[in-house]
C-alpha cells in the first residue's frame, strides 16, 4: 500500500527564493529516498507578486498534482488569501502570525480583481478581511493553522542583524518539512545540494533548519510523524526547459539561437552555462586528436526572433545540428522562416514552449492553444514536422529525436511543448544511452552539377552542405539545382516531391514514436490527450482503477503530418471518448476531426493558464460519465 | 580552365543595372582570392539584388527579405572557415532589416555587406527606400518622396561597423578593389554600393553619379585606419569617417572610410570560452560514435543538476 501522498504549496512573493525553497524540498526528499514532482507559478513580474511552487512527494512515480494540499506555507500575505480555497479537512496552514492583522486592502501586490474574490467569499461568510479571517476561512472548512512568528525564528537562530525575510524561504522550508516528518539531516543536506559552494549562505541556512525543526518538535502537531526512510539512488532533477537543452546537447546541437521570451529562454541561458565540455569520444582518442576531446555549443542572443531562425535555418545548412528555442509571439515573427526551411527542405529545430495568449496573453501561464498554429505557420503548402512531449524523460528523448527526424526527412521540426512542463521540476535517472540513436541524413555526394532539389520517389534528395557542395538555395520555387524557375511542370513536380514527404515520414517514424495507447487495451473510457497532461490523466487512471472503471489515453505526439490512421484505429475502438486539453476550442479534437473524421463529443477543458490537477480531471470524467456533461471547463488554481 | 564563378543562366537585370558592375567585381574579386568555389557563401535578401548569388557559380543563398544579414550570420557561426559575403538592398538592410544591420555593427563577425543602393525598391516598380532623399520625385513616384533619406555610412558607423567603405558600381576595377579590402578585413564589413537603377531612378542616374564621385585614396594624406586600439586613435578616425559620411550632393567621396582591425571578431569573442571553436568548428563537430551513439553525456555535463543519494 502507498502511504506517503503529500500535497504542498510554498507561497511567498516573486524574488523571495521560491525557486530556492522548491529545490530545497525536491532534493531533500530525493535524498530521503522519495520520488518528487512540482511545478512553478509565477506572475510576469521581476519582484513583489505571489508566486507559488506546487509539489507532491510519493514513494512510488510521481507525475502530477492535486488540490486540496495537506499542507499550505505562506511566506507572503497574500498566499492565506488567495489560496483559501486550497486547503481541507486536516491541511496544515503555516503561516507568519506577525501578519495577521494585515488587512486584504493593504495587501499591495494582489491585483483588484483578485482581491474582490476574496473580499466576497469572505464577507459572505462573515469572516473579518485580514489574514486572521482568511485563516479562520480555512479552519472552519476543517484545516489546521499552524501559526509561526517567523522574525522570532530567524533572530533567534543568527542573531539580530540578518535579514529575516531573507531567510523565509528557507525557514518555510525547513518547517514544512519537519512538519511531514522528514528527519532533519535531509533537508540538511538538501540545503548543502542547493547552496553548494556558497559556505556562509549554507551555514546560516542550517541553523534555520535547526530552529525550524527545533520549533516544531516543541510546538506539536498531528500531522508529525517521522517519515520512513527508504533506499535513494542518484537522481537527476531537472526541469522541462533543461530536459530539453540536455537532449539536445545529447543529439548534437552546435548551435542554439534565441532572443528572451518567457518560457522558452531558460532553456537557452541553461545551454549557455554548459557550453564547453568534454565528450565520450575522448577517451579513445589520442594525443593528436585532443582537440576533439572537447566540443561545445555556440549558444547566440539573437536580436529578434526572426534573426533567431534564420541564424539556426543558415547554420543547419552546413550539417551542423541547430536550433532555436521561443513562444507564442516569437514563434508568431518566425513564420515566413519556416515556410522558407521548409521550401529548401532545411533541418531546423524550433521548440515552441506554448504559453496563454493571444497576443502577449499570459506571459507566464500554461496554454496548449498553439497547436493548430504551429501545424499552419508559414504561408503557402509545406511539410514540416509537429511533434509534442508532455513530460521531463520525454523530452530528453525527443529532443534527439526531432533533430534524427529533421535530418532524415529534411524538413523543419517544430517541437512543440507548454508551460508546465517547461517550469515542473522531475526526479530522473541518467540516460540509457543504448536506447539513443543519432540517425544523420543520405550521405551527401560531391558532383559536377550537384542536385540537391533532385527528384526522388520518397520526396528526400541527396543533402548538400555549405562549405562541401555548389548549391543554391531559394524563397523562390526552383529547379533541382536550386535556381529560381517558375518552370509550371517544375513547379508541379516539385511540389509533388515535397508533399510526398508526408507519406515518407507517417511510414519511416516508428508507431509508438507517433501516437501510444496508454492504459487498458479494452477501457469503458477513453482520453484523448497531449503533451504536459498525460501525467495527470494517467494518474487519476489510478483512481478510476480502484473504483472498476477502466481507461485508457490515446496519447498523440506527431501532430503533423498527423497519424490519421493510426488514431482512427485507437479511437474507433473507443466506447466514449473525452478530449482533455488546455485550451478553449479542444484544437487536438479538431485535428482527429479533420483527419479521421471522427467526431468527439465529450470534452474537458483548461484555459485559466494554471497546470492541471488530478481532482478537476477527475471530477471533470465524473461529470461526463455520470451526469452526461459534455463540456468541462477546469478552473483550478491561484 | 580557372573557376570564371559564373553560371549559365541569363541575367535578368534591366540593361544598365548598376548591378552588372557589382556582381562583375564580385566575381572578379572571387577569382583573385584563388580560393575553391565550396569555400564561400554567398548571400542574399529579396529583391533585384537578391538574384546575385544564381549568378556567381559557388554556394548561394537567397534569403528572405531584409533577413540576409542573419541568415549570413548564422552560417559563419557554424562554419567560420567559410568567406561569407551578404548582397542585400537598401531597402531590404536599411528599412525591413535595419534591426539586422545595427545587430551586426555590434556582433563583428567576420563578413562582407554590400549593400546594392539605388534609392528604390526596383522589383515592386520604384518606391522610394531609406536612401532616396526627402522630395525627390523621381519617375516611378506618383509624388515627391515624404520621408526622409538616411545617411548608410553614418549609420554603419555610429553601431559599431569596422570596416565601412563605399564605392560606385561602374567604376568595376575600385569596387573590386574595395570588396578585396572588405573580404580581407577580419569582422563586419560594410559597403555603402551606389548603383543607379536606370528603370525607375531618373534621379541619381550613372551620369549624376559620375560628376560627383570622387576618390578618397587619390589624396595621399587620407587615413582611414585605425592604429592602436586607445580611446583616442579610435575617435580620431571615427570623427574623421563621420565628417565624411555627411559629404553627399555636389562631391561623393568613395573608399575606404573607416577601418579599424583591433576590434576583436565574433568568432574570437565565441573562441574566448569555447577553446577549440576555430580549430573544431560546430559543423566539423563529432556528434556520434560509431555504434551510432551520442558522445556527449549527462554526467560529464550536467553534474550541477546531480542530487547525490
Amino acid at each position: 500500500m502507498p502511504m506517503v501522498d503529500i500535497d504542498l504549496i510554498i507561497g511567498g512573493p516573486q524574488g523571495g527564493g521560491i525557486d530556492s525553497a522548491a529545490q530545497i524540498v525536491i532534493r531533500a526528499f530525493s535524498i530521503g529516498g522519495y520520488e518528487a514532482y512540482g511545478i512553478r507559478e509565477y506572475y510576469s513580474n521581476i519582484k513583489g507578486r505571489h508566486s507559488y511552487f506546487h509539489v507532491r512527494v510519493k514513494e512510488t512515480a510521481v507525475r502530477s498534482l492535486r488540490y486540496p494540499v495537506d499542507l499550505l506555507v505562506c511566506l507572503d500575505s497574500e498566499s492565506p488569501f488567495v489560496h483559501m480555497e486550497d486547503v481541507t479537512v486536516k491541511s496544515t496552514i503555516l503561516y507568519d502570525e506577525d501578519l495577521v492583522n494585515t488587512k486584504l486592502e493593504q495587501v499591495l501586490t494582489m491585483e483588484p480583481e483578485t482581491k474582490k474574490h476574496v473580499m466576497d467569499k469572505l464577507r459572505a461568510g462573515g469572516y473579518e478581511t485580514t489574514i486572521a479571517g482568511a485563516v479562520k476561512y480555512m479552519k472552519d472548512k476543517g484545516a489546521v493553522p499552524y501559526p509561526v512568528s517567523f522574525r522570532n525564528l530567524v533572530v533567534a537562530a543568527l542573531g539580530p542583524n540578518k535579514p529575516p525575510a531573507r531567510y523565509a524561504n528557507t525557514l518555510g522550508a525547513s518547517l514544512a518539512m519537519a512538519l511531514v516528518g522528514l528527519p532533519a539531516e535531509f533537508t540538511m543536506r538538501g540545503i548543502e545540494s542547493v547552496f553548494g559552494k556558497k559556505k556562509e549562505v549554507v551555514e546560516d541556512n542550517e541553523m534555520i533548519v535547526k530552529a525550524g525543526y527545533e520549533f516544531v518538535k516543541t510546538h506539536n502537531h498531528t500531522m508529525v510523524k517521522e517519515l520512513p526512510l527508504r533506499p535513494a539512488k542518484d537522481r537527476y532533477i531537472l526541469t522541462g526547459n533543461e530536459a530539453i537543452g540536455i537532449g539536445k546537447v545529447i543529439g548534437g546541437l552546435k548551435l542554439q539561437t534565441y532572443y528572451p521570451i518567457t518560457p522558452a529562454a531558460d532553456e537557452s541561458f541553461f545551454l549557455e552555462g554548459h557550453d564547453y565540455f568534454e565528450t565520450s569520444a575522448g577517451e579513445e582518442m589520442d594525443k593528436e586528436n585532443d582537440v576533439l576531446k572537447h566540443t561545445g555549443v555556440v549558444v547566440v542572443q539573437a536580436e529578434d526572433e526572426i534573426a533567431a531562425i534564420a541564424m539556426a535555418i543558415s547554420g543547419a545548412m552546413t550539417g551542423t545540428r541547430t536550433s532555436t528555442g521561443t513562444s507564442g509571439p516569437g514563434f508568431s515573427l518566425m513564420a515566413e522562416a519556416l515556410g522558407y526551411a521548409g521550401n529548401n527542405e532545411i533541418p531546423v529545430v524550433v521548440t515552441l514552449y506554448q504559453r496563454g495568449g493571444p497576443s502577449t496573453g499570459l506571459p507566464t501561464r500554461n496554454s496548449q492553444a498553439d497547436l493548430m498554429f504551429a501545424i499552419n505557420a508559414g504561408h503557402g503548402e509545406f511539410i514540416k514536422i509537429v511533434y509534442s512531449s508532455g513530460d521531463v524523460p520525454e523530452a530528453i528523448e525527443d529532443a534527439v529525436r526531432v533533430f534524427n527526424y529533421a535530418e532524415k526527412f529534411q524538413v523543419p521540426v517544430v517541437h512543440i511543448l507548454d508551460k508546465n512542463l517547461a517550469n515542473s521540476f522531475f526526479l530522473v535517472d541518467e540516460i540509457d544511452y543504448s536506447k539513443i540513436k543519432i540517425e544523420r541524413w543520405k550521405v551527401p555526394q560531391n558532383t559536377e552539377n550537384f542536385e540537391r532539389f533532385k527528384f526522388t520517389d520518397d520526396g528526400i534528395s541527396p543533402m548538400g552542405f555549405f562549405g562541401k557542395n555548389i548549391m543554391w538555395i531559394t524563397g523562390d520555387e526552383h529547379s533541382e539545382l536550386g535556381h529560381i524557375t517558375e518552370d509550371p511542370e517544375t513547379r508541379d513536380a516539385m511540389m509533388t516531391k515535397r508533399m510526398k514527404k508526408a507519406q515518407t515520414i507517417l511510414r519511416e517514424i516508428p508507431e509508438k514514436e507517433q501516437v501510444e495507447l496508454i492504459g487498458e487495451p479494452n477501457a469503458d473510457i477513453t482520453l484523448l490527450s497531449w503533451g504536459s497532461n498525460k501525467g495527470v490523466i494517467t494518474s487519476v487512471f489510478e483512481q478510476l482503477k480502484a473504483e472498476g472503471v477502466k481507461a485508457n489515453l490515446v496519447y498523440v505526439k506527431l501532430m503533423s503530418p498527423f497519424p490519421s490512421d493510426l488514431v482512427s484505429k485507437y479511437l474507433s475502438k473507443a466506447k466514449l471518448i473525452i478530449d482533455l486539453e488546455s485550451n478553449y476550442t479542444a484544437q487536438l479534437a479538431t485535428l482527429v476531426k479533420q483527419n479521421c473524421g471522427i467526431d468527439i463529443e465529450n470534452f474537458i477543458l483548461k484555459y485559466n493558464g494554471r497546470h492541471t490537477t488530478d481532482d478537476e480531471v477527475y471530477e471533470g470524467i465524473k461529470r461526463i460519465i455520470e451526469k452526461r456533461d459534455s463540456r468541462v471547463v477546469m478552473v483550478r488554481g491561484a | 580552365m580557372a573557376h570564371n564563378f559564373r553560371t549559365d543562366l541569363w541575367v535578368d537585370w534591366c540593361p544598365g543595372c548598376g548591378d552588372f558592375g557589382i556582381l562583375a567585381a564580385l566575381q572578379q574579386t572571387m577569382i583573385e582570392l584563388n580560393k575553391k568555389p565550396e569555400d564561400f557563401a554567398i548571400f542574399s535578401g529579396i529583391g533585384c539584388s537578391a538574384k546575385t548569388p544564381h549568378y556567381i557559380n559557388a554556394p548561394g543563398m537567397h534569403t528572405l527579405h531584409g533577413r540576409v544579414i542573419p541568415f549570413a550570420t548564422g552560417i559563419k557561426l557554424a562554419n567560420p572557415n567559410l568567406t561569407v559575403i551578404a548582397d542585400g538592398g537598401d531597402g531590404d538592410l536599411l528599412s525591413i532589416g535595419a534591426g539586422h544591420f545595427v545587430a551586426a555593427g555590434r556582433r563583428n563577425v567576420d563578413m562582407t555587406i554590400i549593400i546594392h543602393n539605388n534609392g528604390v525598391y526596383g522589383l515592386t516598380k520604384g518606391q522610394a527606400s531609406p536612401t532616396m532623399p526627402r522630395g525627390e520625385k523621381t519617375k516611378g513616384l506618383q509624388r515627391p518622396n515624404i520621408m526622409d533619406s538616411l545617411n548608410p555610412v553614418a549609420l554603419a558607423l555610429s553601431v559599431g561597423y569596422t570596416f565601412v567603405a563605399r564605392a560606385f558600381s561602374f567604376d568595376v576595377k575600385n569596387t573590386k578593389d574595395i570588396i578585396m579590402k572588405a573580404v580581407k578585413h577580419r569582422g563586419t564589413s560594410i559597403i555603402d554600393l551606389l548603383q543607379p537603377c536606370p528603370t525607375y531612378n531618373d534621379v541619381n542616374t550613372k551620369e549624376w553619379y559620375e560628376k560627383r564621385v570622387y576618390y578618397l585614396d587619390k589624396d595621399p594624406s587620407w587615413d582611414p585606419v585605425v592604429k592602436e586600439a586607445t580611446s583616442e586613435a579610435v575617435e580620431q578616425k571615427f570623427i574623421q569617417a563621420i565628417q565624411k559620411s555627411l559629404e553627399w550632393g555636389d562631391r561623393i567621396p568613395l573608399g575606404v572610410i573607416y577601418q579599424n582591425d583591433l576590434v576583436p571578431s565574433f568568432d574570437a569573442r565565441i573562441a574566448e570560452h569555447i577553446k577549440n571553436y576555430l580549430e573544431v568548428p560546430p559543423s566539423e563537430s563529432p556528434i556520434v560514435n560509431a555504434e551510432g551513439q551520442p558522445i556527449a553525456r549527462m554526467e560529464k555535463i550536467f553534474i550541477d543538476r546531480l542530487i547525490r543519494r
